[in-house]
């Protein structure tokens, strides 16, 4: 360390008869004080990771192996795997339709999100007040999702914004969220058109890191706009791409604000997804058991995502 | 220069996007001013028939708006104010301070990002209800509800953030150890190298995590939905307006309700306008939300 090899610390510490070098022994000093001042600066913060991090996994897991109802801690009983079991025993809606919805919610989302935000980015890009339009399009990741689920469930309804819309057209009013097989579709258009923003942020950063040469030599070899977007910009905004599809997927795997602002999980489990059957076992029954077993069966599902993407970023830094 | 050959077709998308984007909001001031019998019904009209504001004191009478503002405002300065002490200084520590243990430390931190917080909502809420010795526990947590129907409870489980300390270490590495060095010579302690130098060369960072943290904090709905459950009166502004759709006649109420969400975003997109550089590069490098 630097500052045990200046003149002025080794004075200050106290000169020690007993040790032979005065110098070894007031960088130990320093050293050791150091630590101490570092540990009171972490204090805060480990104690929190132990009450708020270590302590909730390890109650977690223990409860995902329980049979408890109540708030009595004595009435905990182990048992085993059986609230695994019953998640995807015969006859459960977990499997079908709630994780497969959450699957559905997660993938459409990212499918929209990007496709929106790859054709916006790149136009952006050809335009002056990149940041006001940036600006814009951000205003619904700010925005609570209180706001943005009953503005939207609101434009859903028959006297709403989207029928009125529909109906000028000439066409008849929909039960977006009423009917079962509009509901989940319906849901995913607002949480994409909630994450278009931070992609197009992604993307915009991704293509300003394209050299301007591709284009040109592009364009000296009489390359049109669409070629030019499938051959060079498409490939080269890999990167970027790959980062906001598996943000946007964990998340979407995860997000059940918006649900329950919207449909509350309905029609009947037409738009339930796991984290939401999570939260209703665990507070609308107290079935903690089987709420966190199914915490934690979503939670390996978005780890493996997670380590999927740490292993294809990987790979990319060793290819690069 | 080819980039620049279709400005036209380049406006129209990104025109017809923004519309898509701010329409929502457009219909939710509309609809706010719009009288009884005026929202929701055949035919739609975008425009309402007089700029009335007696929504909005609907809102603040009917919705005890100062109120859920109060509860909104301490449990957001609460965890913003928390999250940026203890990761500037755990961050300080694992950046410029050698010490056992440090990379294990560091691992951890990083390690506590990978967790959902989904993952956390049933135990947080069962660890607050067996605190100990408060809400009417005994020294082992039983007998009460523990700290679920404290003001405290909102803010607890935000209190520290791994991200945020990972922010600010990654920042504070490359601040010089020889500035450090000198003031340490002038006879400076530790905490007085960090108020007086440290956190002011961070100052750019700082804004930046507090923005996040602030807009995360005051939009937070799913944790207060489930402590305001326990005790309405700490009831923050979400909540609150989501409390007032569920339960009273959604007709009627909705044009309250719209008056109230533009009230309550009102700050954070003040805030957000204000101080977009910060936050959006905030969002760059977080790349998660």
């Amino acid at each position: 360390m630097v500052n045990a090899l200046t003149p002025t610390t080794t004075e200050r510490a106290a000169p020690s008869t007993r040790s032979s070098s005065p110098a070894v022994d007031g960088r130990a000093r320093s050293r050791r004080r150091q630590a101490v001042v570092a540990y009171l600066f972490l204090a805060p913060t480990l104690l929190f990771f132990a009450v708020f991090l270590i302590l909730p996994l390890g109650f977690a897991l223990l409860l995902s192996m329980s049979r408890w109802a109540g708030f009595d801690l004595g009435g905990i009983q182990p048992v085993g795997t059986d609230n695994f079991a019953g998640l995807f025993a015969d006859g459960s809606t977990f499997l079908a339709p709630i994780l497969t919805n959450t699957l559905l919610f997660a993938l459409g989302t990212v499918v929209l999100a990007l496709a929106g935000s790859v054709v916006v980015a790149t136009c952006i890009d050809n335009l002056r007040f990149q940041g006001l339009w940036r600006t814009l399009y951000f205003l619904p990741i700010v925005t609570t999702v209180v706001a943005v689920g009953n503005v939207w469930k609101y434009m859903y309804e028959p006297g709403g914004l989207v029928n009125g819309v529909l109906n000028a057209l000439g066409l008849g009013s929909m039960a977006f969220l009423q009917d079962p097989d509009t509901a989940l579709p319906s849901v995913v258009v607002v949480q994409a058109w909630a994450s278009v923003g931070s992609a197009v942020l992604i993307l915009t950063a991704g293509l300003k890191s394209i050299p301007e040469s591709y284009y040109e030599a592009a364009a000296l070899d009489g390359a049109g706009p669409l070629t030019v977007f499938w051959k060079i910009t498409l490939p080269l905004l890999r990167p970027s791409l790959l980062l906001v599809c598996i943000t946007q997927f964990i998340s979407g795997l995860q997000s059940f604000a918006l649900i329950t602002v919207m449909t509350k999980g309905g029609p009947g489990d037409a738009t339930n997804v796991a984290a939401l059957e999570m939260y209703r076992q665990a507070f609308s029954y107290g079935r903690w058991g089987p709420a966190s077993a199914a915490a934690f069966v979503l939670f390996v599902v978005v780890l493996v995502v997670t380590l999927a993407q740490l292993w294809i970023f990987r790979r990319k830094e060793e290819d690069a | 220069m080819i980039r620049r050959r279709f400005p036209w077709l380049s406006y129209l998308v990104v025109v017809t996007g923004a519309v898509l984007t701010v329409v929502p909001f457009l219909d939710m001031v509309m609809t706010s001013f719009k009288g009884a019998g005026e929202a929701g019904t055949l035919p739609y009209h975008f425009l309402p028939k007089a700029f009335d504001l007696s929504n909005y004191r609907a809102a603040i009478d009917q919705l005890d708006l100062p109120v859920l503002f109060r509860n909104s405002v301490v449990a957001t300065a609460v965890i913003t104010g928390s999250v940026l002490f203890t990761s500037s200084l755990a961050g300080y520590a694992l950046a410029k301070l050698r010490f056992p243990g440090r990379n294990l430390i560091f691992r951890l931190v990083l390690s506590t990002m990978m967790f959902p917080p989904f993952l956390f909502f049933i135990p947080h809420f069962l660890i607050l209800v067996h605190w100990p010795l408060a809400g009417g526990n005994d020294l082992f947590g039983r007998g009460g509800a523990g700290l679920t129907v404290s003001i405290a409870a909102l803010a607890m489980p935000f209190l520290v953030n791994g991200f945020g300390i990972f922010l600010m270490r990654q920042f504070m590495v490359s601040i010089p150890d020889e500035v450090l060095e000198a003031a340490r010579i002038d006879g400076a302690g530790e905490f007085a190298v960090w108020w007086r130098i440290v956190v002011p060369q961070t100052r750019p960072v700082l804004l930046t995590l507090g923005l996040l943290t602030f807009v995360q904090a005051w939009n937070e709905y799913i944790w207060a939905l489930l402590i305001s459950t326990a005790n309405p009166d700490v009831m923050t502004l979400p909540v609150g307006i989501q409390f007032l759709q569920d339960y009273v006649d959604p007709t009627r109420t909705m044009p309250i309700v719209m008056a109230g969400l533009v009230l309550s975003i009102l700050p954070v997109l003040i805030l957000f306008l204000l101080l977009q550089k910060y936050y959006i590069r905030g969002v760059m490098l977080s790349g998660l939300k």
